[in-house]
């Protein structure tokens, strides 16, 4: 009698979940010690659905196969010189952005799901946290070799690790998965697999990789390629994580909801340094952060939200203020950079006058009325050698540590402030979102390390700006200031020569 | 156009497929769930082993789909189209309860047109070729003369009555189909039909307390499938509410009364929605979902519910019963896919059926 071939789910629980057991020496209690304390509440951790068929062993095989076809791109793109065909040399700086600020958070999110995946006690869960953290290290691995050719050419990048630790805005995706990692298990599993993963990831992901794309760009477009096939695995975990809580008991959906809002909003904040990557930093721009707000927060995550309301979920608090704030945040971003460029380690500019017309075009309510006014006068001050640089330490807000440069919702003349008592201290922010965050978990956030206090405190090599570019390791004259008169523009402008000469 | 035969393993069922037309795309039309995301050959997410036949890959990227899966005939359900008959072993679940009927033919005698209500009409077909096999809950495509294309009604009697197909059609405002079968239909007249269809049954075996919600309409499926319980003698507690608007557009109230009252395990609530305050109707009033609510004090944990009627008593009622700890797992829809629920709104993945 032949016996009947077995299903891919049946064989895919007996490559997880058949080589689970249950400890007996040590109480499941104690082995599994963190899976508590947050007030969630598992009635049956064997209804978790695995979302995806992938056991550990054919992992191993995927995951070979994609570095090896990333790798033939990364060297033919290195020995073609592919660096010279970028669309202009200002376009290094996104991917400056991207690997001190980005890259280090994909080795945060392999520290956090190797965390998740150890300490969660379902099997299912743990299997799918243990890929995703190995995935995550790869993500850094390949992102640090596909950009590391650029490294020999352009400045600011050399120093990625050390940077992460100290830069003033580079703090801000550092704080938050430093939040996230420093949370409960299932709070990180809401934190990164939902809400970065799954509702944000495409606002993300896409406008890097699109961008390189339009840009010539193509070991980052093919790293993109590479790690979308891990994405989509992660954005299913992400839903399948909120499913389960919400089934498993009502007592979960307060702590999910409270946890919705939470990551919501620091993921927009977040972002808003993609929002002006979009606009500003793409010398060939694919489309404004406005629209890709509205395709991928507003549709996209309407009809998520939509759908999880019958959960009795409610859409993130504040997500009107994020939607009527994807009008103001890329300028408000760029026009804070561009101020502090001497502290940054990536060039700025100001936008040109075609630029600032694709602008008027992409932000018909706001360019014009607000933004186009303080371009052109900066540009006319550094036309008559008076190139503004805002020479004072800004305020940064507890929560977010982006400096306290937004507006009211409503009111973009007036500068949002807000601010609670704690324990005899006054604590700043710059949104109510922000406020409610720090209100919830003060203790978290009276410990936040500000780069402005600390520079303050005298923690930071000193008390003048070369005396802290030293402390962050950066190469004064070279990673900062405006990319015009940059050693980055005069080999792009020789490389551009050379171009010339070979067609004659 | 060329027309190639798709069959899904395991559920052992065959569908017809385009050229050109994406094996995701085909499944999904005919009702067959496959996981699936980005939809273009990016994520993997709707990996499919081919078992038997001629395909292109389509545009399938080189990291989602690998060298070696291809060599294994593993495709993108998102991308590859036939090039032959195909068969392919999907990552769905068996369903134990549905029944492999093949779809026919039948052409059935009008023996009875009935004024349920004032706009629902009551159609009775005898098929004198020989009795149709099907499962409660399933539905017919009905030909009408004169009308382009078929249209889908639910069968109201059990399958025990298998010489006849009765149908509970509501004449929708400028509908040519419902306005031929209101205005022009009579007794003698003779129909075609292709059925049975759908995926609309009662999981049996799964037990439990059973929750009927029904709309309008929408009680034919549960009229057929409560008849076909009782009568085989399902002895958990059986639930049928049926929502309309007014007492003038109830109908089989008493027939449902009387089996009430035969079988203590089932009960019948008929609730109106619009009825004027001051009436003599006794009975619940509000919507299907709040009278659910009410009766089973907003808690469902534990029983199967099968929803039938228009959408958004189906939302509203989806809504209420995961708010009462009932989750997709335990919830049927009666629904159908169209190119255009396929196309339009974004949609989120959070549910596969619902």
């Amino acid at each position: 009698m032949s016996v009947k071939k077995l299903g891919l789910k049946q064989r895919y629980a007996h490559m997880t979940r058949g080589l689970d057991w249950e400890t007996t020496y040590q109480p499941m209690d104690k082995v599994f010690p963190y899976d508590s304390f947050e007030g969630i509440k598992i009635k049956d951790w064997s209804a978790w659905e695995d979302p995806f068929r992938l056991t550990m062993d054919s992992y191993w095989k995927f995951q070979a196969e994609k570095e090896r076809k990333l790798y033939a791109v990364i060297d033919a793109f290195a020995q073609n010189n592919g660096q010279t065909g970028i669309t202009d040399g200002r376009y290094a700086n996104v991917l400056k952005l991207f690997l001190t600020g980005i890259s280090p958070e994909e080795y945060q999110a392999h520290r956090g799901f190797a965390f998740a995946g150890r300490h969660l006690r379902g099997v299912g869960p743990r299997v799918a946290a243990q890929m995703q953290s190995l995935d995550e290290l790869r993500h850094i691995q390949t992102q640090i070799h596909t950009i590391s050719h650029y490294n020999k050419y352009f400045d600011g990048i050399g120093e990625f690790p050390h940077m992460h630790d100290r830069v003033w805005y580079l703090s801000v995706p550092k704080s938050f998965f430093d939040d996230a990692r420093s949370a409960g298990p299932f709070e990180f599993m809401i934190a990164i697999g939902f809400a970065f993963e799954y509702v944000l990831t495409n606002l993300l992901f896409v406008p890097f990789m699109s961008g390189a794309a339009y840009n010539g760009d193509m070991s980052t477009v093919t790293f993109g390629f590479s790690a979308q096939s891990d994405e989509s695995r992660h954005m299913t975990l992400g839903i399948e994580v909120i499913k389960f809580l919400l089934e498993q008991h009502p007592d979960n959906l307060p702590i999910v909801q409270k946890w919705v809002d939470k990551w919501f909003w620091r993921g927009h904040r977040v972002l808003g340094l993609v929002a002006m990557m979009m606009d500003y930093m793409l010398p060939k721009p694919v489309m404004s952060w406005k629209e890709a707000w509205q395709i991928y927060y507003t549709e996209a995550g309407g009809a998520l939200f939509q759908d999880l309301a019958r959960y009795g979920l409610r859409p993130p608090k504040y997500a009107d203020i994020a939607t009527a704030e994807a009008e103001h945040i890329s300028h408000q971003n760029w026009a804070i950079f561009y101020q502090y460029t001497h502290a940054a380690a990536f060039h700025t500019w100001a936008p040109d006058a075609k630029h600032m017309d694709w602008l008027s075009e992409k932000y018909p309510n706001t360019f014009d009325k607000y933004y186009r006014p303080r371009w052109e006068m900066w540009n006319q001050m550094a036309k008559e050698g008076k190139r503004f640089y805002n020479m004072a330490l800004p305020q940064l807000c507890q929560c977010c540590q982006i400096p306290m440069g937004y507006t009211e919702p409503g009111d973009p003349t007036t500068i949002c402030f807000r601010s609670s008592q704690y324990k005899g201290e006054t604590y700043h922010f710059c949104s109510d979102g922000c406020k409610d965050i720090f209100d919830a978990e003060p203790e978290k956030f009276v410990q936040s390390w500000l780069p402005v206090h600390q520079i303050f405190q005298g923690n930071c090599g000193g008390a003048t700006i070369p005396d802290v570019l030293n402390y962050y390791r950066l190469a004064n004259g070279a990673d900062n200031m405006d990319y015009v008169g940059s050693p980055d523009e005069k080999l792009w402008n020789e490389w551009q020569a050379d171009k010339l000469k070979t067609a004659v | 156009m060329t027309v190639h035969k798709l069959t899904i393993e395991p559920l052992d069922e065959a569908i017809d497929v385009a050229e050109g037309q994406t094996i995701l795309d085909a499944c999904l039309r005919a009702g067959v769930y496959l996981p699936h995301a980005c939809g273009h050959g990016l994520c993997g997410t709707c990996k499919t082993q081919v078992l038997d036949g001629e395909f292109d890959f389509g545009e399938a990227s080189p990291f989602a789909l690998m060298d070696f899966e291809r060599e294994e005939g593993v495709v993108l359900a998102c991308t590859a189209t036939l090039k032959s008959d195909v068969t392919i072993e999907a990552d769905v679940e068996e369903d134990p309860d549905a029944r492999k009927i093949p779809v026919r033919d039948y052409v059935g005698k009008v023996v009875a047109v009935d004024d349920l209500t004032h706009d629902v009409k009551g159609v009775r077909l005898a098929l004198d070729d020989g009795p149709i096999d099907f499962q409660a809950g399933q539905y017919i495509n009905l030909f009408l003369p004169g009308v382009d294309g078929s249209r889908a009604f639910s069968i109201a009697n059990p399958p025990s009555d298998a010489a006849h197909v009765e149908l509970q059609i509501r004449r929708v405002p400028g509908g040519a189909g419902t306005g031929y079968i209101h205005d022009t239909l009579k007794v003698g007249d003779t129909l075609s039909f292709a059925g049975p269809q759908g995926r609309f049954l009662v999981r049996k075996s799964r037990g439990g307390p059973l929750l009927f919600l029904a709309g309008g309409t929408g009680v034919s499926s549960p009229r057929s499938m409560v008849l076909d319980l009782l009568a085989e003698g399902y002895g958990e507690p059986i639930t049928l509410i049926h929502g309309v608007r007014t007492k003038a557009d109830l109908y089989g109230h008493e027939e449902f009364e009387a089996l009430a009252a035969r079988h203590p395990n089932f009960r019948y609530v008929p609730a109106l929605s619009s009825e004027p305050e001051d009436s003599d109707w006794a009975g619940a009033r509000g919507f299907v979902h709040d009278v659910a609510k009410g009766l089973f004090g907003g808690v469902f944990e534990g029983a199967t519910a099968y929803l039938c009627g228009p959408p958004p008593m189906i939302e509203a009622c989806i809504a209420t019963l995961m708010q009462g700890r009932l989750f997709e797992k335990h919830i049927f829809t009666e629904r159908f896919f169209t190119a255009k629920d396929c196309a339009e709104k974004p949609k989120s993945p959070v549910f596969r059926r619902l």
